[in-house]
C-alpha cells in the first residue's frame, strides 16, 4: 500500500531523518518504533506532505505521491493524525467528524458507524471538541480520519499525553477498528509495548535511521529491543 | 447543540441549516432600509447619507469575507474599490465603452488584484501580520500610481465621468435602491459561500489551517477563492460609485476614507457575523452624524464614543445582542412547550 524510498528530511541544515526506507502492505499494521528525537514525527510529517522540503519517493498504492500537499494526499486516503491532534476545537463533535470527509459531504451511515466504533462520541457530540478529555480528543482525532474510508491511516504518537491505563483502552480500540474495516496502519510510537501489541511488522528508528527491522513477535524477543525499549532484559 | 440561532461555542458561528432560516435575516434587513427613504421623505442630504451608509457596508462585507472568514487582513479595499472605479471611468472616458462593459472590466481588475494578493500571501506564507502590511503598501502604492499618472489620472483632482449625467444613475432615490441591491446580492453571496462546501473549509482554516489540511481542505484555493470573491465585490461597489457620483479622486478611495471606516464597521458589527457590516454600518453613520453640530469636537467624541463602544461589544454588536437575547431566554426559566 505504501512504499518510501530514501525518505530524507531535513529542519533548515539540520538533516533529521537520513535516507529512510519502508513499507506497509495493504491491511497490515506496522510500527515505527523508536525514542524521543529519533526521527518518526518527521518521517510520518514528510509521508502525511507535511514538509515540502524532504527528498525521497513516496507511492501510494503504486501512485508516486512524492511532494503533493497534504490535503490532496488526505483526498486521496492517506489520512495522518498528529500527535497533537488537531482538532477543531471550537467545533462541535459532530462538526469535526463532519469535516473529516472534506469536501464530500459524509453519509449517515459512515457518521453513525463511527459514532458506533466510538460510542463516547455519541454523547459528546455536541460539544466543542475542545473541552474534551485527552482519550476523547484522541477518538475523535480517529474517528475524523474514519470518516474518509482511510487506504492507509498514519498514527503518530496515539499515546501522548495519556494516562496509561487510557493508552491501552485506545490501543485497543485500534485493534478492534483493525478486525471491523481493515484498516492499513503505519504507527509511530515511543511506548513499544502497545505498538508491537498491535503491529504485524515493526522498524525501528534511531537517529534517523533504520536499526532494526522484523516481525512484532520477533522485535518482542530480540534482546536489544527488550533492553532498550521494553524495560527487560 | 449551536444554539436555537446558530452561535457555535466559542464564537464560530454556523450557519443555520435550513434555507429559508439562513437567509431570513437578509429580508428582513433590506425590507427595512428599503423603507428607510420613504420615512425620510425622500431629502436628497439624507438620501445621499443612505448611499453611503450601503457602500460602506458593502465594502465591509467583501472585507468580512476576506478577513472574517479567511483571516486575509486586506488593507488595501479603498486601492481595489479604486482601481475598478478608475479602471471603468478610464475605459468610458477614452473609448466610449458602456457602463455595462467598463464596470465587469473593472471588477475583474479589482478581482485579479485582489487573487493577485491572496496567491502572494498564501505561497509565501505570510501571517496576518505581514499580509495587513504587504496590501497597506499596495493601497499607498495605488494612490501614488493615481498622483502621479496625471495623464491618465488625472492627479489630485481627479477625473469627471463623461457620460451619465441626467439619467437615473445620478438620481439619489434610485441610487439608494440601486446599492441597496447591491449590498443585498452581497449578502445572500456570503451566506451561500459560508453555507457551501467552500464556507465549512474556510471554517476549518479559521480553526487551524493544518488540521484544515490533513481533513483534505485546500487551504491555498480556499483562500484565493476570498481574496477573488472579495475584490470583485469591493470592486463592484467602487465602480459603480464612481458611475453614481460622475467623478472619481484619490480622496474617494483613500485609505483614511475606506479602509479605516471599513475596520470599525466590522469591528463594530461583529467580525464573521452575516448582519455585523449592516449593523456596524448603520451605528457608525448615525454617531457621525449625530456628532456633525460639534463641529472639531467631533472627532474626539467619535473617538471616545468608539472607546466605549469597544469596550463594551467587544465581539462586535451583533454577537452581543444576541448572547443578551438567549439568556433573557434562558432566564425566562424553562419553557413548558
Amino acid at each position: 500500500m505504501l512504499t518510501v524510498e530514501g525518505l530524507r528530511v531535513a529542519y533548515g541544515d539540520i538533516e533529521v531523518v537520513h535516507g529512510l526506507d519502508l513499507e506497509v502492505a495493504a491491511g497490515e499494521a506496522v510500527a515505527l518504533i523508536g525514542s524521543n528525537g529519533a526521527g518518526k514525527t518527521a518521517a510520518l510529517r514528510a509521508v502525511a506532505g507535511l514538509e515540502p522540503g524532504c527528498s525521497g519517493r513516496v507511492r501510494l498504492a503504486g501512485e508516486e505521491i512524492t511532494g503533493l500537499p497534504a490535503h490532496a494526499l488526505a483526498r486521496r486516503g492517506l489520512v495522518y493524525v498528529p500527535a497533537e491532534r488537531r482538532l477543531f476545537g471550537a467545533m462541535t463533535v459532530r462538526e469535526n467528524l463532519v469535516l473529516g470527509a472534506h469536501p464530500e459531504r459524509p453519509d449517515r451511515d459512515r457518521l453513525a458507524r463511527v459514532v458506533e466504533l466510538f460510542p463516547r462520541l455519541a454523547e459528546r457530540r455536541s460539544q466543542p471538541a475542545g473541552t474534551l478529555s485527552g482519550g476523547e480528543q484522541q477518538m475523535v482525532a480517529v474517528g475524523r480520519a474514519l470518516m474518509r474510508r482511510p487506504r492507509l491511516l498514519l498514527l503518530d504518537e496515539p499515546s501522548t499525553g495519556l494516562a496509561p491505563v487510557l493508552v491501552e483502552q485506545v490501543y485497543a480500540a485500534f485493534a478492534r477498528l483493525r478486525e471491523a474495516e481493515a484498516l492499513t496502519v503505519l504507527v509511530a510510537e515511543q511506548q513499544v509495548p502497545a505498538a508491537l501489541q498491535l503491529a504485524d511488522r515493526a522498524y525501528v528508528l534511531e537517529d534517523g535511521r533504520i536499526q532494526l527491522t522484523g516481525t512484532a513477535d520477533e522485535l518482542t524477543d530480540d534482546p536489544r529491543v527488550r533492553r532498550a525499549y521494553l524495560g527487560l532484559t | 447543540m449551536s444554539g436555537p440561532l446558530g452561535l457555535g461555542p466559542g464564537g464560530v458561528v454556523a450557519p443555520p441549516a435550513s434555507s429559508l432560516r439562513a437567509y431570513l435575516p437578509i429580508v428582513v434587513a433590506s425590507v427595512v432600509l428599503a423603507l428607510v427613504p420613504l420615512s425620510l421623505g425622500g431629502s436628497r442630504y439624507f438620501l445621499s447619507l443612505g448611499v453611503h451608509l450601503l457602500v460602506v457596508a458593502s465594502y465591509a462585507v467583501a472585507f468580512n469575507l476576506v478577513f472574517g472568514s479567511t483571516s486575509q487582513l486586506f488593507l488595501c479595499q479603498g486601492a481595489l474599490a479604486g482601481a475598478a472605479a478608475y479602471c471603468s471611468v478610464i475605459l468610458g472616458n477614452r473609448y466610449g465603452l458602456p457602463l455595462w462593459l467598463t464596470i465587469p472590466a473593472g471588477v475583474g481588475l479589482a478581482a485579479l488584484l485582489g487573487g493577485g494578493l491572496s496567491w502572494v500571501a498564501v505561497s509565501r506564507r505570510l501571517e496576518v501580520i505581514y499580509l495587513g502590511i504587504v496590501t497597506l503598501a499596495f493601497s499607498l502604492v495605488f494612490t501614488n500610481l493615481l498622483l502621479g499618472g496625471r495623464e491618465l489620472t488625472g492627479g489630485e483632482t481627479g477625473l469627471v465621468v463623461d457620460g451619465g449625467a441626467g439619467t437615473w444613475l445620478r438620481s439619489p432615490a434610485a441610487a439608494y435602491y440601486l446599492f441597496l441591491a447591491l449590498l443585498v446580492g452581497h449578502l445572500v453571496v456570503y451566506r451561500a459561500i459560508e453555507r457551501s462546501r467552500l464556507g465549512w473549509g474556510f471554517r476549518a482554516l479559521r480553526d487551524d489551517e493544518v488540521a484544515a489540511a490533513l481533513a483534505g481542505v485546500d487551504v491555498a484555493r480556499a483562500k484565493v477563492t476570498a481574496g477573488v470573491v472579495g475584490a470583485a465585490m469591493l470592486g463592484s461597489v467602487g465602480a459603480t460609485f464612481a458611475a453614481h457620483e460622475g467623478f472619481v479622486s484619490p480622496t474617494t478611495f483613500a485609505f483614511g476614507e475606506v479602509d479605516v471606516r471599513v475596520l470599525v464597521v466590522l469591528a463594530l458589527g461583529g467580525v464573521g457575523t452575516l448582519l455585523g457590516p449592516v449593523v456596524g454600518a448603520v451605528v457608525v453613520t448615525v454617531v457621525d452624524e449625530l456628532l456633525r453640530p460639534l463641529g472639531q469636537l467631533r472627532l474626539t467624541v467619535y473617538g471616545v464614543v468608539l472607546v466605549v463602544i469597544f469596550l463594551g461589544f467587544r465581539q462586535g454588536m451583533v454577537r452581543s445582542v444576541r448572547s443578551l437575547w438567549m439568556r433573557a431566554g434562558t432566564r425566562a426559566g424553562p419553557r413548558t412547550d
